[in-house]
């Protein structure tokens, strides 16, 4: 944490300074990725071997989850956007997965389509409401959640239906569990997640769209950007990485039951907000995220090495996340 | 202003109803959903529904009553409040762990209780204004803190509520509770009128034309937080009272609920327009669906979807209906 009082902050905002060359925009990645190396280490004096690969490999599947769901809110943050709608989206990602593949392989690739599918539809209503009728995203998005959360448990009967009770398909929890050149297969898959939305965000013309709303809808609008079809798209997107997680989720578990969703709104914001995304918009990168994401799962692992009760987890947890919104989340004071 | 002025001149009783044309569709909804009950409940039960349904109804909805108020006060400074269940969850677990059958330890507690909220509320505002940090992302940390030192308080339900004090705030025998919703609008059409109440729709408006005309933006945010925090205690106070214990879990919806009412009554959650006792309407509509699922015998399951479906109709019918009336105006 010492290290993070080092650099001053400049008010310049995204002008690169030459005495530094990165932006505050790249230091505040920095210290995200920073806190995770020390909260490993903090973790390795607590308890020897925490630090050890075969445990950061386990912090790194476990933040794999809030990662990809924190890839879609990061988009939607972009624009000054939220997604509220994330818990019961996978959530019903998860039971959808389950229920229409009923533990058969062969019919895997129908539920993952069928899966993915009901996501993005999700995420399509979500960016039409907010887009296209004007509806704010916090009332847009925690309807949808609500909507969801109705639909998921009266269709399945509160997880009573017939093929509720089956399993996630085999070679879906062979994917999950398995490896590949001794890195776990899921996190080759959130790598190659890094890597698309990186690019997309920082190298295509949609990415400098995504961040020119973000700061300026209106001067976007006059500039000739699509800001309603953008929009949208990042709804979509935000949708269907909720669903990919629900499937990751329902791969790795075996089985999804009711509120497996429910601690993913609250870390995927975390993660996005710790790793530099401003939560108005226009400003951050997914990678920050991503060191978020990881951080804040070596956090919760951390408080578990040290055997502390659910409550003081809670609150150390809350106190250290305000902690860093203090040192970096602080809005510029001119404001 | 003078836009605002020169409308006013042209056709007042119109303008006036494009400006609060959230609160005057919500009014409408309440009317809507009440028939709709009466007419449901008939069918069901073959008569109208008495005073035993109007008194749970009200006892039922004043949590959210006082949530709702507490969270319309934030939204207006064009903020927002996450952290009201987390405040509800606390005072609940102090409120069934502490209260006692003398009249001196209620009254005691209740101060404690209500402190307890103040402070809280302080917190939260202190970190909004002087930490400079959004408000959603202070209160969705202060969440996770007040939810831990409630399980701290009390790790599992219990405790004990003395009956008269649920006699006195959550009364089975008749509607008294509403006695206490006259005292929040009449408290409210008191402080809308003192230099506070109106700072908070300045600085919702702009902050920065609100500090320009010398209203105290830091004084004003960190007074609607606080009295945010209370709202959400006296909120805990009630659901000690109608459930004579204590859960240190039982407000984890509220802060859902309680900006779902504020939506519902009319409240722009872009702040500067609507009024709490708006968000007061909204926590009765939205109770009242409840009971219209309920007697209309669909299945409880389906009862968030509903609700959402509701929230968005609202939320789409208020800036249409808005949208029309200021046209003609």
């Amino acid at each position: 944490m010492a290290a993070i009082d080092q650099t001053p902050e400049g008010g310049a905002g995204r002008a690169p300074t030459t005495r530094f060359s990165v932006t505050q925009d790249q230091r505040r990645i920095l210290y995200a990725i920073a806190a995770a190396i020390v909260l490993f280490a903090a973790g390795g004096l607590i308890r020897p071997g925490f630090a050890s690969l075969k445990s950061v490999e386990a912090v790194l599947t476990v933040a794999c989850f809030v990662g990809i769901v924190a890839a879609g809110q990061t988009f939607v943050i972009l624009i000054g956007g939220i997604d509220l709608s994330v818990p019961w989206t996978l959530n019903a990602g998860a039971i959808l997965m389950m229920s229409s593949a009923a533990s058969s392989n062969a019919r895997m690739p129908l539920a993952l389509a069928l899966t993915l599918g009901m996501g993005a539809v999700v995420g399509l209503c979500n960016g039409i409401g907010i887009a296209m009728f004007g509806v704010p995203a916090v009332v847009m998005t925690l309807a949808m959640n609500g909507m969801l959360e109705g639909l998921t448990l009266g269709l399945s009967g509160g997880l009573t239906c017939p093929t509720c009770a089956a399993y996630a398909p085999s070679v879906l929890q062979a994917v999950a569990h398995g490896s590949v050149l001794g890195v776990p297969a899921i996190l080759w898959l959130w790598l190659a997640i890094i890597l698309v939305a990186t690019f997309v965000l920082s190298f295509t013309i949609f990415g400098r769209a995504t961040y020119a709303i973000g700061n300026n809808s209106r001067a976007s609008f006059l500039a000739g950007i699509n800001v309603t079809r953008t929009t949208i798209i990042l709804y979509v997107l935000s949708g269907t990485f909720s669903s990919l997680a629900g499937i990751m989720l329902l791969g790795f578990g075996g089985q999804a039951s009711l509120g497996i969703g429910d601690p993913y709104l609250f870390q995927s914001i975390a993660a996005a907000v710790i790793g530099g995304v401003y939560i108005a918009g226009g400003r951050g990168h997914y990678i920050g995220a991503v060191a978020g994401a990881v951080s804040l799962v070596a956090l919760v692992s951390v408080l578990m090495a040290l055997n502390m009760p659910e409550y003081g987890r809670s609150i150390t947890y809350g106190v250290i996340i305000l902690l860093l919104l203090l040192l970096y989340g602080r809005e510029s004071s001119e404001g | 202003m003078s836009n605002a002025a020169v409308a006013a001149r042209r056709n007042r009783w119109s303008h006036g109803l494009g400006q609060n044309a959230g609160f005057a569709l919500a009014l409408v909804l309440l009317a809507a959903s009440i028939v709709v009950y009466c007419a449901i409940y008939f069918i069901a039960q073959r008569r109208l529904p008495g005073g035993f349904e109007l008194t749970t109804t009200v006892n039922n909805t004043m949590p959210l009553v006082f949530a709702g108020v507490g969270q319309a006060i934030v939204v207006i400074t064009r903020g927002i409040d996450l952290s009201i269940g987390g405040v509800i969850d606390l005072t609940n677990a102090i409120a069934a762990l502490y209260l006692g059958d003398s009249l001196l330890s209620m009254a005691g507690c209740s101060l404690l209780v209500l402190l307890v909220g103040a402070a809280c509320g302080l917190f939260n505002g202190l970190l909004v204004t002087y930490g400079r940090v959004q408000p959603i992302l202070v209160t969705l940390a202060t969440l996770a803190i007040f939810q831990g030192l409630a399980i701290r308080v009390l790790p599992s339900p219990g405790g004990q509520v003395p009956s008269e004090f649920t006699a006195v705030f959550a009364n089975i025998e008749a509607p008294w509770s509403l006695v206490y919703i006259a005292i929040v609008i009449g408290f409210w059409f008191c402080f809308r009128r003192t230099s506070l109440g109106v700072g908070l729709y300045a600085i919702g408006n702009d902050e920065l034309a609100a500090q320009a005309h010398a209203v105290n933006v830091i004084r004003t945010r960190v007074a609607a937080y606080v009295l945010s925090g209370v709202f959400a205690a006296v909120a805990g106070l009630f659901m000690a009272a109608s459930s004579t214990s204590g859960d240190a879990l039982t407000g984890n919806g509220y802060t859902l609920r309680s900006i779902v009412a504020v939506v519902l009554g009319g409240v722009n959650l872009f702040g500067g327009r609507g009024t709490p006792v708006g968000a007061i309407v909204g926590a009765f509509i939205s109770v009242m669906i409840v009971n219209i699922l309920f007697f209309a015998q669909i299945d409880p399951l389906y009862q968030s979807f509903f609700e959402g479906l509701f929230l968005v109709v609202a939320v789409l019918a208020s800036g249409g209906v808005g949208h029309f009336i200021r046209a003609r105006a």
